[in-house]
């Protein structure tokens, strides 16, 4: 099966990297948004803004993905930040803890 | 009380065409929230089973919805044949750990545990049977 739509845009700008996510992420497509962040994971990406307006979904597969990219940005002495986090998709983040654990502003 | 169910044979990397068909009953509700929320624990419910119950071997699931008129209850069954176990028995994930210390074990059936109103489990005739239940609004 077709997965659903997760598209991530990737824009640096003066040393900070500013990351656009839209769509879902869930069992169809969580292994294919893994790869998606991949290059955040390494390299100069040390200050990490994400919008995360147009995301209308996570399950726990998402939130595995958001717990490796702040523990691999940690790691590296930089920060992550997440912000304009739908109401719903805060609520998972909050439930799971991941709120204090990752900046969502 | 209306149901339905249908019996996913096997099961391999079927959890999207699963969860698709619990989600297009017509039990489900429209409303944003209530569907965000069941959606999700369908989601961690069903990969459970695809992922673990039959430990890599071939096995099915049978997924059924049902809906009480008078109270507007509405029901989500999973039932399997795969080795007896108990999701409610994960322990729940430790949310005040830092980031550096937490594991993603547990979070999806803490997920569900959280989303739904009521979650049980039973072991019954050899099959695994996990219930769910929300109560739904009245958008009629």
């Amino acid at each position: 099966m077709k997965g659903n739509i997760m598209d991530v845009t990737i824009t640096k700008d003066e040393g900070k990297t500013f990351v656009k996510l839209d769509g879902r992420i869930d069992t169809t497509n969580a292994d294919q948004f893994q790869h998606d962040i991949l290059p955040l994971m390494g390299g100069d990406n040390l200050d990490i803004d994400i919008d995360c307006s147009g995301m209308n979904y996570t399950s726990s597969q998402g939130l595995r993905i958001f717990l490796m990219l702040q523990k691999s940005v940690m790691s590296r002495g930089g920060k992550l930040v997440m912000r304009n986090m739908n109401p719903l998709v805060k609520e998972v983040f909050d439930i799971t803890g991941f709120s204090n654990i990752i900046t969502i502003i | 009380m209306r149901e339905r169910s249908k019996r996913f044979n096997p099961i391999t990397d079927r959890s999207s065409e699963i969860i698709a068909f619990l989600m297009a009953s017509p039990d489900m509700p429209q409303d944003e929230e209530l569907r965000f929320k069941i959606g999700l624990s369908v989601e961690e419910a069903v990969e459970n089973v695809v992922r673990y119950a039959y430990d890599g071997g071939i096995g099915w699931l049978e997924a059924g919805t049902s809906l009480d008129h008078d109270t507007l209850v509405l029901t989500i069954e999973l039932r399997d044949a795969g080795m007896p176990f108990n999701p409610l028995e994960i322990p729940d994930p430790d949310i005040t750990l830092p980031a550096n210390e937490r594991e993603i074990g547990g979070l999806g059936i803490y997920l569900c545990k959280k989303m739904m109103d009521s979650i049980s489990y039973r072991y019954e005739d050899g099959n695994n049977v996990l219930t769910m239940t929300k109560k739904l609004k009245n958008e009629r």
